[in-house]
């Protein structure tokens, strides 16, 4: 055996010839030729821990021989593994029988059921009677908050969880207590779990032990409505898979992209189902609070909108946008400003975070962009006012995990609030300056720039090398950014300042209630019960992302497709006082009315009699329309020369 | 050689079905003379309860996973005290096809089939059947069985006290 | 030169005939059903009326009742001419066979026959062809995949076993010396022509179970196959005319068989009509009966049989006969 770098072992597993690099497992080398060891505490992210002893497979010839666990045994020259022989299959059934020993016959009433991998090892080992008759070991569950479902009992000592938790994720509040037979996974006292990343529990474990509560008793993994997704609750664009079942949404798991968020997601983006099934949400076109057709309300907004024209002045209209509006509708809106010759067009409704995009437009490429990948990678990372926690929690799990392996983290000082820092998964040295940052010295650094008013400060500290990170504002800030610095758009508050501003169409925007004073017509397209829509003349309702395609621009400059889950529509719970399903049949669902942001603005172009058959992303934005929403995302700069 | 062998055949046929023209007809006369179905008919289906009276259906959805023919439907819910219940469950018989594969997909042995097979009707949402109409006040086969005494986690019973469970373990005890 | 009460006997006989042939018709499809029944130990129709005699009156209801459906992309008249061509030839058939010995009415010779052709066997045979047309053009012109199907093997099946069925007549038309069915009965009146031609008659019965489409050579609208053959796209009173034109095919068949090698009316002690109807309604139970036996044949068996058994054979019984005959002098 040699150890000089770049050497690769070759190998045969099943008859197959592997070469793999140093250091890998022989259960990934058989993965990558397609061979699926099956495995319960190995993890691609977390690693090995040798601990369920169900990866067994037998070396038939070179440096080791025997029953090995493949997780645990670094691919070597020579080796002959077999996967399927008589012994290694014996072990491996026979430690799935153990494993099921003590666990619970209780598969109908636990949520994993269905996505469950030990139920899938245990039906795939044959194990289909229990032949062991003596009494299992129980245990007391935990409260574990709102989100997080504590079984024991359903536990198989694998320590994913406490791995996750501790190691991967900064936790200090969970643990694992006891011995033998008895291991406990568990808080010290019963309480809510304090990591912004527990969701993940559910994800990691491979039984029932921890499940998502808010989704508790509510489908099966056959029947939920899933589609490839992005998280809109930052500016990140974690990949995730959103679980739905008659027409509400029930729980979001993550999505595998290497090079934005890994294998996991935070809890915010994982617990924030609410917005969706909102009772409240707009649900119905509305015209001074009334009800009426998608055709009369569209009419109607037109006729208003001339009629607002007559009074005050077409140029005195202003149309909104957002940074969560998705890329289809954001491209639209310069359409339908020329459409109606508005006055002004905003993407932005503050200064503050328009400056902070336009900042990372500005500085970044395709060189200097860094991913969350890239910052695992990194070996320094400066973070400049950053609330790393509340705007991007996924970004600090990546310093952590850069952390971990030797990075040097520097917090700039500066007027974030000192209680933001708490909580962070990693130690870092605080400096005054970023000047102060030996960046030089380091091989791949990596400066994160926040929400605050330093990040003007980053230009020079920028030299070749220095990758550059920033949290913006929402799930397409970047896009629109873009879009915003194309069409010269100015912001909100900007043309509210200048005086002119008499009417607002705003899509899918917060505006803030000082903005609207002196507003006298107000119309606005959202899925959220904003403080906008109440105080809107007419409301016309638009999907919630999981309830249509369409396209983020993340925060590293990477588009990003997602998939339609579910049809947007009032959830069938609670449609019938009865409780059951309405027993009349009908062709649409009710509340069903909402449409996609950009079928509006497009209808409301088509309108004006100025264009037809509008469709979004055309002109250089044609390129997003191919995007695939299960690859990792493509960053603009490879798609676009020119970037305005 | 083959032509008398078919021949042969071809007679013998011919010779058995004559035969059968002098039977008695096995056909009964449905609506006036009726056959009593054996208890184990897959007929209309019922949800039973287990012996304390509870619902045995936990809204597991493994029947609804199992039926062919998509004419099962429900939603599960917990209740206060935790149990897994059908906050609705229906059943579509103008679709069922009577396959009985919801019934052997119960883990409970919640859902069963009787042989009451009489039951249809002009208007076909008389043939939707909710929950109230499903549930029955019995065990119907297996009288002994409940589920939850098995099942290992508590819920009808303390934890650890179920059938098959020893009594949960202390984790602060350093005893071996 | 044409008698008044001639035609109006003629007339007559045609008006009775055809009655006669459309109540047999469809009394033969409730014993068709009835028959099938009690084969299968079942009971068969018996809610209409007792026994369920009024069945093929509540039947010709349903049917007479139902939606006249053609097909979109069909041919219109050929889809509306077809059931037409299937049975009505059926029906011309019987108008050369005679069913009964001459009668003398008011001094008045009356052949129980409506019209004494002196070629009747070549008129059978050519009617027999134009009723492949019902089959050919019901297939085309429905314009669907099954029907067409059904009628080019009907097509095949139906000309096929028309050869094996003339020859297997030549030998009949060489010992009566005669085309003339009422001449050919007469050559019977002795012995019947089953007893010096058994190998005619089984080819000809074969052949005209296939002529039929009947089981076990039903493969123009076999069931399990293609949905229901060249009549798939048919609904009403156009489906009926098919149905009932295959049930007017069994009865005049049985009366040609009948004709024929069982010596027509002939038969002792019972009258000569009766005679007849026994004799035809003989073969339709063996039709019947052998439908409930036999399971229908594969479409390359069928064929086989009819090139390479039973036209070789019926050549070699004409060249028999011939000998025969020629030796006998």
């Amino acid at each position: 055996m040699s150890l000089q770098k770049g050497f690769m072992p070759k190998l045969i597993i099943d008859n197959i010839a592997v070469e793999v690099a140093e250091g890998v497992t022989v259960l990934e080398a058989a993965q990558s030729v397609g061979i699926h060891i099956p495995h319960f505490c190995w993890h691609p992210a977390l690693g090995k821990a040798g601990a369920c002893r169900v990866c067994a497979v037998k070396m038939v010839d070179g440096p080791v021989k025997g029953i090995q666990m493949s997780c645990m045994l670094p691919a070597q020259d020579g080796m002959v593994v077999s996967t399927t022989d008589q012994e290694a299959m014996a072990m491996r059934r026979q430690v799935i029988e153990w494993l099921m020993i003590n666990h619970p016959h209780d598969c109908p009433v636990c949520d994993e059921g269905g996505e469950c991998q030990l139920q899938d090892y245990t039906i795939a080992g044959g194990h289909g009677l229990r032949s062991y008759t003596g009494k299992k070991r129980t245990h007391i569950n935990q409260y574990l908050g709102p989100h997080i479902e504590h079984e024991m009992n359903r536990c198989i000592q694998c320590y994913r969880c406490v791995r996750f938790y501790q190691e991967f994720a900064g936790g200090t509040d969970f643990g694992v207590m006891g011995s033998a037979g008895r291991i406990y996974y568990g808080r010290v006292e019963g309480g809510q779990l304090e990591s912004p990343f527990s969701g993940n529990l559910v994800d990691i474990c491979p039984t029932g032990v921890f499940t998502d509560k808010t989704a508790r008793f509510r489908a099966r993994y056959w029947d939920y409505d899933m589609a490839p997704s992005v998280c809109p609750h930052c500016s990140l664009g974690c990949n995730t898979v959103p679980a739905a079942r008659y027409r509400e949404l029930l729980k979001i798991v993550a999505r595998r992209n290497d090079a934005v968020n890994g294998w996991f997601i935070c809890d915010k983006g994982r617990f924030t189902n609410s917005v969706v099934n909102d009772p409240a949400r707009p649900r119905y076109p509305l015209v001074d609070g009334r009800k009426v057709g998608w055709d009369e309300a569209l009419d109607n907004l037109l006729l208003r909108i001339r009629e607002f024209g007559a009074v005050h002045g077409p140029e005195s209209l202003a149309i909104v946008g957002s940074s969560r509006l998705a890329m289809e509708a954001a491209t639209l809106l310069y359409r339908l400003f020329a459409g109606i010759a508005a006055g002004s067009l905003c993407y932005f409704t503050l200064e503050e975070e328009a400056d902070q995009a336009r900042a990372a437009i500005t500085h970044l490429n395709d060189a200097t962009s860094a991913s969350m990948g890239d910052v695992q990678e990194a070996d320094l990372i400066a973070l400049v006012d950053c609330d790393l926690l509340q705007d991007g929690p996924m970004m600090a799990l990546a310093v952590r995990q850069a952390w971990r392996k030797g990075a040097k983290i520097f917090l700039v000082e500066n007027d974030v609030a000192p209680e933001a820092q708490k909580g962070l998964p990693f130690e870092w040295q605080s400096v005054s300056l970023l000047s102060d940052i030996p960046i030089r010295e380091a091989r791949k650094p990596v400066i994160i720039c926040g929400r605050g008013k330093g990040m003007q400060d980053v230009a020079p500290a920028l030299t070749s090398g220095v990758k550059l990170a920033y949290l913006l504002g929402g799930p397409n800030a970047f896009g629109a950014a873009l879009l915003s610095a194309g069409h010269g758009a100015t912001t909100l508050a900007q043309a509210v300042a200048s005086g002119k501003v008499k009417g607002i169409l705003a899509v899918e925007v917060d505006i803030p209630p000082e903005l609207l004073q002196g507003i006298s017509f107000i119309a606005a397209l959202d899925w959220r019960a904003t403080a906008i829509v109440k105080a809107a003349h007419i409301v016309l309702p638009t999907t919630a992302w999981v309830e249509m395609d369409g396209t983020y621009i993340n925060n590293e400059g990477r588009a990003q497709r997602f998939k339609k889950v579910m049809h947007p529509g009032l959830p069938i719970m609670g449609l019938d006082p009865a409780g059951h399903p309405p027993r009349r049949h009908e062709t649409a669902p009710p509340g069903g009315e909402p449409r996609p942001a950009w079928q509006v603005v497009a209808d409301i172009i088509e309108r004006t009699g100025t264009e037809r058959d509008v469709q979004p992303l055309s002109g250089q934005w044609q390129w997003l329309r191919h995007l695939d929403a299960e690859s990792p995302g493509q960053r603009i700069w490879q798609n676009m020369k020119q970037v305005k | 050689m083959s032509v008398i062998n078919d021949t042969k055949a071809i007679v013998i046929g011919m010779w058995t079905t004559w035969k059968h023209i002098f039977r008695r007809p096995v056909t009964l006369q449905y609506p006036e003379e009726k056959r009593i179905p054996y208890p184990r008919y897959r007929a209309r289906i019922v949800l039973t309860r287990d012996p304390d009276g509870g619902e045995r259906c936990v809204a597991c959805y493994l029947c609804s996973a199992a039926c062919p023919v998509d004419c099962i439907s429900m939603q599960s819910a917990a209740t206060e005290e935790g149990r897994r219940y059908a906050l609705w469950f229906r059943i579509n018989f103008s679709r069922c096809i009577f396959c009985g594969l919801c019934a052997e997909a119960c883990p409970t042995m919640a859902i069963q089939m009787t042989p009451d097979f009489e039951i249809c009707n002009r208007d076909i949402m008389n043939l939707v059947y909710e929950k109230e109409d499903l549930l029955i006040d019995g065990c119907g086969k297996s009288p002994e069985y409940n589920f939850y005494h098995h099942a290992g986690i508590g819920v009808t019973q303390r934890r650890g006290a179920g059938l098959e469970e020893k009594p949960p373990v202390d984790v602060r005890s350093l005893m071996p | 030169m044409f008698d008044p009460i001639d035609i109006a006997i003629t007339l007559g006989k045609i008006l009775l005939v055809f009655m006669v042939i459309m109540t047999m018709a469809a009394y033969l499809v409730l014993a068709e059903r009835k028959l099938l029944g009690y084969i299968q130990d079942r009971i068969g129709p018996n809610r209409v009326g007792p026994f369920g005699i009024w069945q093929p009156l509540a039947d010709a209801i349903k049917l007479f009742t139902k939606e006249d459906f053609k097909p979109a992309g069909a041919d219109k008249w050929l889809f509306y001419l077809a059931p037409a061509m299937a049975a009505i030839p059926a029906i011309m058939i019987f108008a050369v066979i005679p069913f009964g010995a001459p009668l003398t009415l008011f001094g008045r010779q009356v052949t129980m026959q409506v019209s004494d052709l002196n070629v009747g066997l070549l008129l059978f045979v050519a009617f027999s062809s134009i009723a492949v047309y019902g089959v050919a053009l019901g297939g085309w012109a429905s314009n669907s995949k099954y029907a067409l199907l059904g009628s080019i093997r009907g097509l095949a099946q139906l000309i096929s076993y028309e050869i094996s069925m003339g020859l297997s007549l030549v030998p009949v038309v060489m010992l009566a010396r005669s085309f003339q069915l009422s001449e050919i009965v007469g050559a019977q009146e002795g012995c019947w022509f089953i007893v010096y031609q058994p190998l005619a008659f089984i080819i000809f019965m074969i052949s005209i179970l296939a002529e039929c489409k009947r089981v076990p050579f039903d493969i123009p609208e076999a069931e399990g196959e293609i949905v229901a053959g060249y009549h798939t796209e048919y609904s009403g009173m156009r489906f009926s005319l098919f149905f009932v034109g295959e049930y007017i095919n069994i009865v005049v068949l049985g009366g040609l068989a009948a004709t024929f090698f069982l010596g027509g009316w002939h038969g002792p002690f019972l009258p000569p009509v009766l005679w007849f109807f026994i004799k035809v309604l003989a073969v339709a139970f063996l039709f019947i009966w052998i439908r409930g036996t036999l399971p229908r044949m594969r479409y390359d068996q069928l064929m086989m049989f009819c090139w390479k058994v039973l036209t070789p054979l019926a050549l070699l019984n004409i060249l028999a006969t011939a000998w025969f005959i020629l030796l006998k002098g």
